[in-house]
């Protein structure tokens, strides 16, 4: 038996992909890696805007002032505070509202269409709508929770250091949790239902066939979510910039609103870059994660 | 027509052409502002100018005052800049230390509308070396409004000195329709961006208390952002709010009744007596340790060192700044006209507003002339205002930042 042999692909043909492919990675590059880069040169230069003949090469020293910044590390406790509350706080409310809207009930439609209302309104709509919400003079909250004697003055929420920053997780969260929902729902109908009969036939309660049916026919759904997130709740400036402006004092301070204003308002784009990359150092680890799956999903 | 004069009409017309075009290219300004304004006559000031200066166009861009010196800053990097745009007096010497700006002498000198611009405002708006960058375009000075029915109600008469004002301020915080809260405070207290001008009134107002060395850390500067931070912390006769509010918020709560005096100037009183008619006043802001201090609000023209058309960019913004012109743009922005003619027909403005506006120009003052003063406004300030209500700097600690930022 002799064996066959397999033709060389020709040239054209191995160079044809790479020849489509290349507008889209330049395009890529040019966009997302040049300024990336950019930054990351930036941050290791004293690099004040009004200032700008003055581009001194500084090595880590922007890097070196951020670790001794305690605005830094006020900025990072309330990183991982707005991160650590907000994404569960949306994945809990999606899950409750996807598991309510499965159900058959009148109106369903209507209902599915109207729970994306949040997440469909500009971030900065939502903002100022929630600043009058916790208003201390005229604000609902305050009204409602005045009238049911649950509060006895009304509570300054945004002007308050203790509560400013969980009021705007609570907009936050009220914001994302459709995206969630959406998720979760798609997610749920991909469950076959034969699963759940046959479970019940077996007795097995509604929490059981939850925990044991639902969850982990979710599960990838979750992961992938809760991983998109938790990336973009991170990086989310514009309700609190709307809100507070990061106030009162450093009260609502993140790492990237910190970031932002170092660079945006002080002009600062040295320090302001390094912040940023410190930042993207730390949210590399949850970026690797979902590229990671994304690929093997791919593959 | 031959070919050869067929040939010779094509490159006529389009050597025409294209002088056109660039003619057309070079006489055109491009000019940033900020209006909040719904009543924006800038089209008609483009309109008239135009009419009046043929061959000369105008854009001109209405940009947001939240992100306004964002932009033009990161413009006038990237060579983008606007050929003439509105700027403050604080922007300027950070303006100058980037090149950014035409120096105007040259021109102020031939110009026949120099002599109808208010006396010393050019003195004013001049760089620290004497250079003119800025051409006037509009004023205010800020005073204290006043609810003329709450006081009478109390039987108080308008705060001349800072002890009187503590104790109007807290007459006037009271529960007026007896459901245990409090609905009315006394002072509407701006401790967001922008609020230096109301700080600065009770502060700096102190004999020797400036922004020199050790000025603020002195015991008087000191003792004066105490009495900001006693009137929050143990008066209460701020809004709770007040730490975060800004502009819209203490305006909007002044008129709204939540407070019965603030600080602002003549471009709100419109605003005021739409919603309070007669009941509300202006009187200059309180004496307080020894002087008076308060804000003189400026707004001026300037040409960009990289203007595409200089004498263009200078006649529109002189035209800005003439007569009738200057009325048109001061009616909209409803602050006061920088020229004499318009000044002396100026009936825009209730009369209890423009003298409350004279009486303080004794003592009005602009924050130092200096690069550091764009961080105090933007963010030194802010910052160590709010943590200072909110009790985390002590009135030392919030003074010894600010002398910091300007002496170190």
């Amino acid at each position: 038996m002799t064996a066959t042999t397999i033709p060389p692909v020709p040239l054209s043909r191995r160079v044809l992909p790479l020849v489509m492919l290349s507008p889209a990675v330049l395009v890529t590059l040019a966009i997302v890696f040049l300024p990336m880069a950019q930054a990351v040169w930036m941050s290791l230069h004293d690099y004040v805007l009004f200032r700008p003949k003055s581009f001194d090469f500084v090595g880590l020293k922007n890097f070196a002032t951020a670790l001794k910044d305690p605005v830094f590390w006020i900025s990072l406790r309330h990183t991982v505070l707005w991160i650590a509350i907000t994404v569960p706080a949306q994945m809990l409310l999606g899950l409750a509202t996807a598991l309510l809207l499965n159900q058959e009930f009148p109106w369903r439609g209507l209902a599915r269409a109207l729970v994306i209302i949040p997440w469909a309104l500009p971030s900065v709509v939502i903002a100022l709508m929630w600043v009058w919400i916790y208003d201390a003079n005229y604000g609902v909250l305050n009204e409602f929770l005045l009238r049911m004697d649950l509060i006895s003055t009304s509570i300054p929420w945004l002007a308050n250091p203790d509560t400013a920053l969980y009021a705007i997780i609570l907009t936050l969260t009220w914001q994302g949790f459709p995206f969630f929902a959406v998720m979760i729902l798609a997610g749920l109908q991909a469950i076959p239902r034969s699963y759940y009969e046959a479970a019940a036939i077996d007795g097995a309660s509604k929490w059981q066939q939850f925990r044991n049916i639902t969850l982990p026919g979710l599960a990838g759904v979750l992961m992938t979510a809760t991983l998109l997130r938790l990336i973009w709740v991170a990086n989310s400036i514009d309700v609190i910039f709307v809100m507070t402006g990061g106030g009162p004092g450093y009260s609502t301070y993140t790492l990237p609103l910190y970031a932002f204003i170092n660079a945006r308002t002080g002009l600062d784009y040295g320090y302001g870059s390094a912040l940023a990359v410190c930042f993207t150092l730390l949210l590399l680890g949850f970026v690797i994660l979902y590229l990671r799956r994304a690929g093997r999903n791919i593959g | 027509m031959t070919n050869k004069t067929k040939t010779r009409a094509f490159a006529a017309a389009l050597l025409a052409g294209t002088a056109l075009a660039s003619a057309a290219s070079a006489q055109n300004v491009n000019f940033w502002y900020h209006f909040d304004n719904a009543d924006n006559p800038m089209s008609d000031l483009v309109e008239k100018f135009e009419a009046e200066n043929p061959g000369i166009t105008v854009t001109a861009e209405n940009v947001p005052w939240n992100s306004y010196y964002d932009q033009l800053y990161t413009s006038i990097v990237a060579g983008t800049a606007p050929d003439a745009a509105l700027v403050k007096l604080n922007a300027l010497p950070r303006l100058i230390e980037m090149e950014a700006l035409e120096p105007l002498d040259a021109r102020l000198e031939g110009w026949e509308g120099l002599e109808e611009i208010q006396d010393n405002l050019l003195n004013l708006t001049a760089a620290a070396d004497g250079t003119h960058y800025y051409l006037p375009v509009q004023y205010v000075v800020l005073y204290l409004y006043y609810r003329t029915d709450m006081f009478e109600e109390l039987g108080l008469t308008p705060p001349a000195t800072c002890d009187d004002f503590r104790e109007a301020a807290k007459a006037l915080t009271r529960d007026t329709d007896g459901d245990g809260r409090i609905d009315t405070y006394g002072f509407g207290f701006r401790g967001g961006k922008g609020g230096h001008d109301h700080w600065g009134s009770l502060v700096l107002s102190r004999e020797g208390v400036g922004f020199g060395a050790g000025e603020l850390t002195s015991d008087a500067g000191v003792a004066g952002t105490q009495f900001v931070l006693d009137l929050f912390q143990e008066d209460a006769v701020f809004p709770p709010s007040a730490p975060n509010d800004g502009f819209k918020e203490v305006i909007g709560a002044f008129q709204g009744g939540t407070t019965a005096m603030t600080i602002h100037h003549i471009g709100s009183s419109a605003g005021m007596v739409e919603a309070l008619g007669d009941n509300v006043s202006a009187v200059p802001v309180p004496e307080c340790g020894g002087g008076r201090w308060t804000s003189f609000g400026d707004e001026s023209t300037a040409i960009f060192a990289n203007a595409q058309d200089k004498e263009a960019a200078w006649k529109w913004i002189s035209f800005l700044s003439s007569p009738e012109n200057n009325a048109a743009f001061n009616v909209a922005t409803g602050q006061l006209p920088v020229t004499k003619t318009d000044s002396a027909n100026w009936t825009v403005h209730e009369q209890r507003f423009v003298d409350a506006t004279i009486d303080s120009l004794p003592f009005a003052h602009l924050l130092p002339n200096v690069s550091e003063t764009a961080d105090f406004a933007n963010t030194v300030w802010p910052v160590a205002m709010q943590r200072a209500l909110i009790g985390e700097l002590s009135a030392a600690e919030m003074n010894a930042e600010i002398d910091a930022l300007y002496n170190d």
